[in-house]
């Protein structure tokens, strides 16, 4: 037998913590509300299922508040619900704040399914000094009501054995709520007239929507045009005797309900005094404090994994690893075995160089992780949004929109998925648009490159960069927000404050190992496959008329293929051709920019002649055209693998290329402009390019200060799906 | 009867009426602001309040709080 459960909840009410320790899985569990925006299906434990021989399949959706959709979290949770009907809900439950979550209780109990109740956080009611009668709960919801732990693993078997139990029963919950006469009156009425047909237990739920004037209910039920007239004057007599819209009676009714059973089952020791929390939220989100407390932070986070203990782990991969241990050791163990010389020069020269380079950059990258894991999960991340949503305003977008650019820090594609919380489609895509434009891990190792190749690694080349992609975003907002697709105000913010607490070490260690392996992953897949395909067409080439291995790397087929396309980053001030090829491997992986520079300026003349990579990467570029290069490379175009999510989130491929495309004129632009100003102010040179750069921040200037054109006073929030 | 905005720090005040577009007040209703709840303000940021509702800390925008209408 098969049983197939649903996990449904408030937004951080503790889903993914049970979900991960009911199947054993690992998904990463963030304290912010809308970790999860996909569903997520895993199977249960035998372990746990105290030797029932079911096999039981337990699906986690993302958290929702109600089920009148209104972000599209929502509506994936609410149409899974409705069209696969599982077997059996669990509908987890924060103890410690019981109103608000037993107000999606009444509903889902209306649903006509098997419903358990998993009290959850019960070590946080207790500690409180609270007491919670589970039985009487469970009396006054109409469905079993079970506590635990789920950080603990405290009552997670129960938990199991019941909704296994209901499940293969099939015992519906049965609603004890009640609404006030002329509501079941109307709702009587509305069974009687639409739902006739349906299963009984089932009619309820369907009922109060259509009371509600549920648009996509009345859809998916086809109520004709006449039977809607109808019903509609019925609600239209309530809505008057009640003096409210139909949609606040059920609201408010609702929530009396709660207080009630709240009131009857939890006794409840202090009141009124400052929790901890609070006492944290009056200095991290003071008026005064706020940004400074905030800037502190993130200015901490990457100085730490950029230019303390990150560069000296990776200085150690890069320096003696990858430069004085592994590369004389494979090359004189090739020698010695006798190894062909194209296979020979394949391996140290193409693949260990490439990937070498790459994998150089590990440490750094685990210790961001780190620190971004800690952040996500303690439960700074949602205060980070309320700071920042006043700043973001004037921009064009809200705060919820710096969620994603503060994930996307360590990864673009996680980045983009989690817009998905933003609720107005408007903001949303623009948030997609311009998360990208924050330096992602991947494009560290180019910062850390050109930072050490040709600055010295001046402490204030990696902040920078940090600084260009905001002021990217910033700039964007502002111009897309005066066009006519993104015109209006962005939807107002609302959003859940989850308690702080102290992020368990599992949990980060988890998320940093997992984002780090998938990287040393793509260094061992993709990464590994452009090298050796960088190596091929760079050692390759037709000299006198013959193919064959060349001499010098620029006879190479890619110099050729490089050379023909420099000439449109010449304006830039990097018109070689190993500059031009390593921006257009950069779309494969950004990591590959470092990788085929580590086989163009070649970590095989380390061996030769003890030259290093940076001195040749310093020799072929000046300090302005490496960083415009730079400049360019943060903005352009991101990886596949995250324009595929800005595609997936887009649903559109005509959105997709406008998003690509305007990132890339963008960053072509702005490095033209850095790179021209740069040779005028330091250098005194002054040329055409210096003249377009002036044009083009002329233009720039006139797109952010013109006066916006369309309205921008319309205020809406329901997702357009 | 005054907007949220103005509601003084720390003091619990009852919601007397939700202004503005059906969405929006769903939303809000959905997160514990209904009428003749309470809700206390406990920090301010240039306008955007947090405040604690049904025993949870929600963050609103200036915009949502002039929406609020308390006593």
């Amino acid at each position: 037998m098969r049983i197939r459960m649903a996990l449904a909840g408030n937004p951080n009410s503790g889903k993914t913590t049970l979900f991960n320790a009911l199947t054993g899985s690992n998904q990463f569990v963030g304290n912010w509300p809308g970790v999860t925006v996909e569903k997520k299906t895993g199977k249960i434990k035998s372990s746990i299922k105290k030797g029932k021989d079911v096999e039981a399949e337990l699906t986690d959706l993302p958290g929702i508040y109600s089920l009148s959709p209104y972000t599209l979290e929502e509506v994936v949770a609410r149409n899974f619900i409705l069209d696969e009907k599982p077997d059996v809900i669990i509908n987890i439950i924060d103890g410690s704040n019981l109103e608000r979550n037993l107000y999606l209780t009444t509903q889902l109990t209306e649903l006509g399914l098997p419903v358990v109740v998993a009290v959850n956080m019960m070590d946080v009611v207790r500690k409180n000094g609270d007491t919670l009668d589970t039985a009487k709960l469970s009396e006054e919801l109409g469905c079993r009501c079970i506590e635990i732990s789920a950080l603990k693993g405290d009552g997670i078997e129960d938990v199991v054995e019941a909704a296994i139990e209901e499940g293969s029963a099939g015992n519906p919950a049965v609603p004890k709520h009640e609404f006030s006469g002329s509501v079941e009156h109307t709702i009587a009425h509305i069974e009687e007239a639409v739902l006739h047909d349906f299963p009984e237990a089932s009619q309820r739920f369907y009922a109060v929507k259509l009371f509600e004037k549920d648009e996509d209910i009345r859809k998916k039920l086809n109520v004709d045009e006449a039977t809607w007239n109808h019903i509609s004057g019925d609600i239209a007599a309530c809505e008057k005797e009640m003096d409210d819209d139909a949609e606040s009676i059920i609201t408010n009714e609702r929530y009396i309900f709660v207080a009630g059973v709240a009131g009857a089952c939890l006794t409840k020791k202090g009141k009124g005094q400052l929790t901890t929390t609070d006492k944290i939220d009056r200095v991290v989100t003071n008026r005064w404090l706020a940004l400074p407390i905030f800037a502190v932070i993130m200015f901490l986070v990457y100085y730490i994994s950029v230019t303390t203990i990150g560069t000296i782990v990776t200085d150690w991969t890069n320096d003696v690893l990858f430069g004085d241990i592994i590369p004389p050791a494979v090359d004189g163990w090739l020698t010695d075995i006798g190894c062909v010389e194209w296979l020979h020069s394949l391996i140290v020269d193409g693949i260990i160089a490439g990937v070498g380079a790459v994998l150089g950059f590990v440490p750094q990258m685990l210790v961001l992780f780190l620190m971004l894991a800690f952040l996500e999960s303690c439960g700074y991340m949602a205060r980070v949004a309320f700071i920042m949503d006043r700043i973001f305003r004037r921009f064009g977008l809200s705060g919820k929109s710096f969620i994603p650019m503060l994930i996307g820090s360590g990864c673009g594609v996680p980045g983009v998925m989690a817009s998905r919380t933003i609720e107005s489609e408007r903001d949303r895509r623009m948030t997609v648009m311009t998360t990208t434009f924050v330096p992602c891990g991947a494009k560290l190792p180019i910062i850390a490159l050109i930072a050490g190749a040709l600055f010295h690694g001046a402490w204030w080349v990696a902040p920078s960069c940090y600084f260009v992609g905001v002021a990217a975003i910033v700039i964007s907002g502002i111009i897309l927000k005066k066009t006519k697709m993104f015109s209006g105000d962005p939807a107002p913010f609302v959003m859940e404050l989850p308690a702080y607490h102290l992020p368990t070490l599992g949990n980060v260690l988890r998320s940093m190992w997992e984002r780090g392996w998938s990287f040393i992953k793509k260094a061992g897949t993709i990464i590994l496959l452009s090298t050796i395909f960088i190596w091929f067409v760079s050692n390759y080439g037709f000299v006198d008329g013959h193919f064959g291995r060349v001499e010098d790397l620029s006879d190479g087929l890619l110099a050729s293929i490089g050379s023909a396309i420099a000439w449109i980053f010449i304006p830039l001030g990097f018109g070689t051709w190993k500059a031009a090829v390593a921006a257009i491997t950069g779309l494969v992986a950004k990591e590959n920019v470092v990788g085929t520079f580590g086989i163009l300026y070649g970590f095989a003349e380390v061996a030769e002649d003890g030259q290093e990579i940076w001195t040749n990467v310093a020799a072929d570029f000046a300090t302005s055209g490496a960083y415009a290069f730079l400049v360019f490379n943060l903005l352009c175009a991101p990886c596949f693998a995250a324009i595929g999510a800005i595609k997936r989130e887009m649903n559109s491929a005509k959105w997709t290329w406008f998003a690509i495309g305007y990132q890339t004129i963008f960053a072509y632009c702005i490095s033209l402009i850095v790179y021209q100003l740069w040779e005028l102010f330091a250098f005194g040179n002054f040329g055409v390019g210096t003249v377009v750069a002036f044009i083009l921040l002329a233009v720039f200037i006139y797109l952010l200060f013109r006066k916006p054109k369309y309205d921008n006073s319309r205020l809406t929030i329901a997702p357009e799906v | 009867m005054m907007p949220l905005v103005f509601a003084d720090k720390g003091a619990a005040v009852k919601i007397k009426r939700i202004n503005g577009a059906p969405d929006i007040r769903r939303h809000l209703g959905n997160l514990g602001f209904v009428e003749d709840g309470d809700v206390t303000v406990v920090s301010e940021n240039n306008g955007n309040l947090i405040v604690n509702v049904k025993e949870t800390r929600v963050a609103i925008s200036r915009e949502m709080a002039t929406r609020i209408v308390v006593e």
